[in-house]
């Protein structure tokens, strides 16, 4: 917890989850737009943090996993608030401050420190890595989200009140539309660091763990694109499919760094 | 009958190739594939396997090729049947098509197999080596599987932060072709020497230490990398190890170097006889000393940079694949409807 707005972030999060849980036992508009209201104060200072950071150290703050990982809650937030315009719901309220807590606890527990960029890190490549991978793994997050409250309503979970679950079918296609967002972008992750792996490593792919897994979530989501098409497969399979290939996002991310080494250690 | 029969079969198998549940199923498989190898060690001696699994699990792993997944036949030959699928299917949808969308589509699909086809040209034709050059010595890159190539390395340094973790290792050389061009280039990490497929990067580096050793009675001259031994007596196991210090403590008389910069550099000459120490001297540069009766005189030390040489002709193929892959995205989603 290396600033002020970081633990200001962490704290809003903690209100968000204590607020849409209440809102959640006791429908009640003021909880709901307690919850919303923390969150939006989140995104703000966990913009701050980053901001911050970037100024103390002279760089864009994409050189470790402690900061990819405030990226990757910052990523995640950006899509909930953006999908706000379509679905208002206090569940997903609820499990989208959840998700960010776990993953900024998590931070929490890596080295903060602003180290000074090793060469292999010194690369425009890199940074358009990051970017691309921030813009996936956020819209994959909110698909994730969608994917959970979707499967819960279907198992007959019935949400009451001003911020009622909508229709089955509107879950449906935001988390459809959060996947054809994400794809591309995570399709531009994989160009950019084969791109940047051949610059630095003189090898554009090399079956490293990190890059495996990142295949892996690609050919997951790949597939729940294409099952649409062909089974047309939707809902609770769609669903599924969504939370496999999230989990892959978070293996990729976390399980890889801290069971598979390889290359990417620093990273 | 029998050619209506073959006919038959010819359609079924055209279609097995056209489906997309077949594509489907191959995306799985071999994603759950790639998962399985991500977990085992590839490429390590079966040993390793027996220790580290156990005797059964490392006799199935090497059954089953998973020490190799990612060049085994099996995983092989599905991406061969994904790769006639995309190619069937594309094929098939581009003579069906008019919407430019729908267009994008395909060409995307066009653009994931031109990589795949790239992949394959990487595999089976891409030539690597990697050298160690001490600076100011050239090499001809012809023993490296390089013919025609020299490559002089001119100077290597170190920039580091001020905590003296490195901010960049870089190379000048000088490379010399076939045709007598000669190109001057900086080598640095994420910045490698491109010369058409050709590329040089900048791998690793190390110190190299020059002087004499007096052998047997013979002045026997070296300049070797810091950590290598002269044989000075193969039958009796004896040898000679040189590390170089490039900033020794003089105070505590250990062996480790309080910065990587050569500020009071030191050669330690060891002699070890059956893998044990025997003697040591450790000489500034210029002073002569003796290890265990031996001589030895440090004249002088300077860098050696390792560089990684390769020729991919594959590269260009995926990255072409690269653009056309994302040409497919921008037509099929923000292209014209119509
Ligand atoms: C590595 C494998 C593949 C990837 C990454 C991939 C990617 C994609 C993407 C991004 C789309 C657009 C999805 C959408 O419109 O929502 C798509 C659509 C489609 N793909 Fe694939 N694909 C792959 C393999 C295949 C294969 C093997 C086939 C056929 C055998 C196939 C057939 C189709 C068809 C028919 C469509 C629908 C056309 C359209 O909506 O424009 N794909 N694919």
């Amino acid at each position: 917890m290396e600033s002020t707005f970081s633990l200001l972030a962490y704290i809003l999060l903690l209100a968000a989850v204590i607020a849409s849980l209440i809102s959640f036992w006791r429908v009640n508009k003021y909880t709901s737009n307690l919850a919303l209201a923390a969150l939006v104060l989140a995104f703000v200072s966990l913009t701050l943090a980053l901001g911050q950071r970037s100024l103390a150290a002279g760089r864009l703050p994409f050189a470790n996993l402690y900061e990819f990982t405030l990226l990757f809650a910052w990523g995640m937030l950006l899509f909930y608030l953006l999908s706000r315009k379509y679905i208002q719901s206090d569940l997903l309220t609820a499990i989208m401050a959840v998700l960010e807590v776990f993953v900024i606890s998590y931070a929490n527990t890596l080295s903060a420190a602003a180290r000074p960029l090793m060469p292999a890190l010194q690369s425009l490549w890199l940074q358009f890595h990051v970017l691309t991978a921030i813009i996936a793994y956020g819209a994959f997050g909110l698909s994730f989200g969608l994917a959970i409250i979707y499967l819960l309503k279907a198992k007959g979970y019935r949400d009451t009140g001003a911020r009622a679950l909508p229709p089955l079918a509107r879950i449906d296609n935001l988390m459809h539309w959060s996947v054809v967002i994400g794809f591309p972008f995570m399709t531009l992750v994989l160009i950019t660091g084969a791109v940047w792996a051949e610059e630095v490593w003189g090898r554009w792919w090399g079956w490293d763990p990190k890059e495996t897994w990142a295949l892996i979530t690609w050919l997951i989501y790949a597939a729940y694109l294409h099952a649409r098409k062909t089974y047309d497969w939707r809902g609770k399979r769609a669903a599924v499919m969504a939370i496999a290939g999230f989990l892959a996002v978070l293996f990729t991310l976390f399980g890889v760094t801290l069971l598979l080494p390889g290359l990417h250690s620093y990273v | 009958m029998i050619s209506l029969a073959t006919h038959r079969r010819g359609r079924s198998w055209l279609a097995f190739f056209t489906s997309m549940k077949t594509g489907l199923l191959l995306l799985l498989l071999l994603g759950t594939l790639a998962a399985l190898g991500s977990f085992i060690p590839q490429g390590q001696p079966e040993g390793y396997y027996r220790a580290y699994f156990g005797e059964l699990p490392a006799r199935m792993i090497i059954l089953f090729s998973l020490d190799h997944l990612y060049k085994s036949w099996g995983f092989l030959g599905l991406g061969a049947v994904l790769s006639l699928n995309l190619l069937f299917c594309s094929l098939q949808r581009w003579a069906s098509q008019t919407n430019w969308r729908r267009r994008g589509s395909v060409i995307l699909h066009l653009g994931l197999l031109v990589i795949l086809v790239g992949a394959v040209l990487s595999a089976a034709l891409a030539r690597h080596a990697s050298v160690s050059i001490g600076v100011g010595d050239s090499r001809d890159l012809a023993a490296d599987g390089f013919p025609g190539l020299v490559l002089t390395v001119k100077d290597f340094k170190i920039d580091y932060y001020a905590d003296f973790t490195p901010r960049q290792y870089t190379s000048s050389v000088a490379l010399q072709t076939a045709a007598g061009r000669e190109i001057e280039h900086a080598i640095l990490v994420n910045h490698p020497l491109k010369l058409g497929d050709l590329k040089i990067y900048q791998a690793s580096y190390g110190w190299m230490v020059q002087g004499r050793a007096v052998v047997n009675g013979k002045e026997q001259p070296f300049d070797l990398p810091s950590g290598s031994s002269l044989t000075i007596e193969p039958a009796g196991g004896r040898q000679l190890l040189f590390l170089f210090i490039p900033d020794y403590d003089a105070a505590s008389g250990g062996l480790h170097s309080r910065s990587p910069l050569p500020r009071n550099p030191r050669l330690v000459a060891v002699l070890f006889q059956d893998q044990q120490v025997q003697a040591r001297t450790i000489l500034a540069a210029g002073e002569t000393g003796a290890a265990g009766g031996y001589l030895v005189t440090f004249t002088a030390y300077r860098y050696y940079t390792g560089l990684e040489i390769k020729k991919d002709p594959g590269v260009r193929v995926v990255y072409a694949g690269f653009i056309i892959v994302m040409l497919g995205f921008i037509l099929r989603y923000l292209g014209p409807q119509k």
